[in-house]
């Protein structure tokens, strides 16, 4: 492996970020001392960091050299403002129609006020794109922005944080309530020939989301990460929450990237006392998607359901990394990934929960349980538990298994063609996790995506 | 109907079934009784065409067609139902929709059109309440954490909804209480006609009282060595399976 390699030709791994930034004291809110320092520092993390060794723990399962390969340049520098429209037919595509939603759509990361359809907002909440926000009322951000996600857990959230100059922002007052979702979608287009007709770089867009809670505040947020394809596209998403006392949230996810996505997503996120979070994870589509989940606890209480369920098939790597780190006593988490692998699929399935001396009474359970359809798929499980609290419930399973050729002659036995019988079974162990998915139209979406991918998968 | 000529069928190293014959007409039913480990339920699933079984010789003929040829799923189609011994649970295979994927798939197969939303919950309500099953049975998963009783009463529902020419009932008694086993044999007997046949696979005679044979046999290492009248049940219940050993040998 060659991670140096990009297409522009040049060997060393700190040039080829330079490209995935964009040009110095380009983006916004530069008259922000507080903000130009945090990017200042995180370009200097980049460098520090560079292209992480394919040995080194955190990627030794996951090759980045496809994702290096495709010679991805910061959207701005790449195709400039205009090469990243999206006309609002092809957005009509892309949106779940029974899905009722304050719908936020950012193009390459960048908030589309045209797109996005806020409706009204119920009182104590704020929702808008980044850069408004920073232009706005920078000082609601400061103090906030950056400060759950820090340094992060590798060089992408660096980049990130170099690059920050537009996403989605959510600030939620004491007590608030948002009863119809807020709805990010997150829309990737691919390279753009410029005036000339030369083809552009393929961009990479670095949007960064912060979610704060205010506490007893309760809302849902559904994330999607769509694009029409056409050729390679990246997102290299952070996304941060902040959790106050008591506050409430689910968060669901769905990576649906188009075959030529590439897809790298940092949450960070910090759970004060007595909060609760649920954060389901469908990975579906793209083909290299990364997701790491970096939890932390600061208040006693608190309680963390992470699930996931992912698809890989032919040409496609979804890798997932937890981090949840049970600090204070009498915290719960729960980690449940399920994965359907099938054609040449590659996943991996990263998982840690450490729990420290002063973590007494932490009840936490991991599972990730996988379904091989194919002898060519692969996937790498790696759950562990670190304890060093005495006093806790702790347990961790995982699964790599075929269909049960029972299961699979009893459909059969009544009437029911095998491929019909083994997607049903693929259904079937999917829907723990899809079930968890509300509203109904989503859940609804996400079965019948997973269902076509599984049709479309040699069975 | 149903012609079986000298099957021989191994399952691994070893021949289970040694040389069966058994022909079956239309509208008959047949008890088969043997010991355990006689090779009841290796008939049931050979006939069903479950993988594991190597047919050495012999052959199978179900309404002229050779039935060892196909899929397990074209049996189903042409009107064979296996009542499983053991009903597998399918998590997250939700009910209603396992039914009517499985419904609808035979009624095509025989050029019927699929049965519209309402005429099939009605059906299914109705052929429920003849088994004695609740509502919510549709909305569970498959067999999932069902107790021992409404797993055998969900197998006959089945075959009550997909309306067999041929069902194999494998030991469809066991395990079940007195009053679930009058239940599972309403439901059975609902279902006699002229243009339909069974075999009841079982070790005890007391289902034979409630579903009644029009011909016994007894199995035995791999091969029926005696056939008869219902009264050939009730010889078997006084004089056990001792017996049979020696016969057989
Ligand atoms: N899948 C299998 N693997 C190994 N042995 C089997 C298998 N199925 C059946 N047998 C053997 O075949 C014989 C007959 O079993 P079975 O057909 O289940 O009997 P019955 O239903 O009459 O009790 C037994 O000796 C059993 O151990
Ligand atoms: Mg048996």
């Amino acid at each position: 492996m060659t991670p140096g390699k990009g297409a522009q030709g040049q060997g060393s791994p700190a040039a080829l970020f330079q490209d995935w930034l964009p040009a110095a004291g380009r983006s916004t809110g530069q008259s922000l001392p507080w903000l130009a320092a945090q990017r200042v520092q995180a370009r200097a993390r980049v460098r520090e960091l560079g292209v992480p060794s394919p040995k080194s723990e955190g990627w030794r399962y996951s090759s980045l050299s496809p994702l290096l390969e495709q010679g991805f340049r910061a959207v701005g520098e790449a195709s400039g403002e205009a090469g990243s429209a999206l006309d609002p037919g092809a957005l009509q595509t892309l949106l779940i129609p029974e899905l009722r939603s304050h719908r936020v759509v950012l193009v390459n990361g960048r908030f589309d006020a045209a797109l996005s359809a806020l409706g009204t907002l119920p009182r104590g909440v704020r929702i808008g794109g980044l850069r408004d926000s920073l232009a706005r009322d920078p000082d609601a951000l400061e103090g906030l922005l950056t400060s759950v996600a820090g340094d992060g857990s590798h060089v992408f959230t660096a980049i990130n944080t170099a690059s920050l100059d537009d996403g989605v922002v959510l600030l939620m007052e004491r007590g608030a309530l948002l009863e119809e979702p807020l709805e990010v979608i997150h829309v990737a287009l691919p390279a753009s020939a410029d005036a000339r007709g030369h083809e552009l770089a393929p961009p990479v867009a670095h949007p960064r989301l912060l979610f704060s809670l205010g506490d007893g505040a309760q809302a849902e947020i559904i994330e999607r990460y769509v694009g029409p394809g056409g050729g390679p596209s990246c997102t290299n998403a952070v996304v941060e929450i902040a959790l106050g006392r008591g506050a409430l949230l689910r968060h669901r996810r769905i990576q649906d990237e188009h075959a030529d996505g590439f897809h790298l997503s940092g949450v960070y996120l910090s759970q004060g006392a007595d909060s609760r979070y649920e954060g389901i994870n469908i990975g579906l589509g793209g083909r290299w998607a990364r997701t790491d989940l970096v939890m932390r606890f600061t208040g006693e209480h608190a309680e963390c359901d992470l699930r996931g369920l992912y698809l890989a098939g032919d040409r496609q790597l979804l890798d997932y990394h937890l981090d949840v780190h049970h600090g204070l006593p009498h915290c719960a988490s729960r980690e449940n990934f399920k994965g359907i692998l099938f054609g040449k699929g590659r996943a991996v399935f990263d998982g840690l929960v450490y729990v420290a001396p002063d973590a007494q009474k932490t009840d936490a359970a991991m599972s990730n349980r996988n379904l091989i359809l194919s002898p060519n798929a692969e996937v790498d499980t790696k759950p562990q538990l670190e304890i060093y609290a005495d006093d806790v419930k702790c347990s961790h399973g995982t699964t790599v298994g075929q269909i049960e050729p029972e299961m699979l002659f009893y459909l059969r036995s009544r009437g029911i063609s095998a491929g019909l019988a083994r997607r049903m079974l693929c259904l079937g162990f999917a829907g723990e996790i899809i079930d968890g998915l509300g509203p109904a139209a989503l859940r609804e979406h996400v079965t019948e995506q997973v269902g076509a991918r599984l049709e479309q998968a040699p069975l | 109907m149903l012609s079986v000529k000298g099957l021989r069928a191994n399952v691994g190293e070893n021949e289970i079934l040694t040389g069966l014959d058994l022909e079956v007409g239309p509208g008959e039913v047949h008890a088969i009784m043997g010991p355990n480990g006689s090779g009841k339920s290796t008939f049931a699933h050979v006939l069903s065409g479950r993988e594991g079984y190597e047919v050495t010789s012999g052959s199978v003929q179900f309404d002229g067609h050779d039935l060892l040829e196909l899929e397990p799923e074209e049996r189903a189609r042409l009107g064979l139902f296996l009542a499983f011994q053991y009903p597998v649970e399918l998590p997250g295979v939700n009910n209603t929709y396992f039914l009517k994927a499985a419904l609808n798939a035979i009624r095509k197969s025989r050029g019927e059109s699929e049965l519209d939303a309402v005429s099939f919950m009605r059906l299914m309500k109705e052929r429920l309440k003849v088994l004695h099953l609740d509502d919510s049975l549709l909305k569970r998963p498959v067999n999932f954490g069902f107790s021992g009783g409404e797993k055998k009463r969900n197998e006959i529902f089945q075959m009550a909804m997909l309306e067999p020419r041929l069902a194999i009932l494998d030991e469809t008694d066991s395990g079940l209480d007195i009053d679930a086993l009058r239940i599972v044999a309403d439901g059975v007997n609902a279902l006699r006609d002229p243009a339909r046949s069974m075999i009841v696979v079982t070790h005890y005679q007391r289902l034979l009282d409630y579903i009644e044979p029009d011909h016994v046999h007894v199995l035995a290492r791999g091969r029926i060595i005696r056939s008869g009248g219902k009264e050939l049940a009730l010889e078997l219940e006084e004089r056990g399976y001792g017996w049979i050993d020696e016969v057989a040998a």
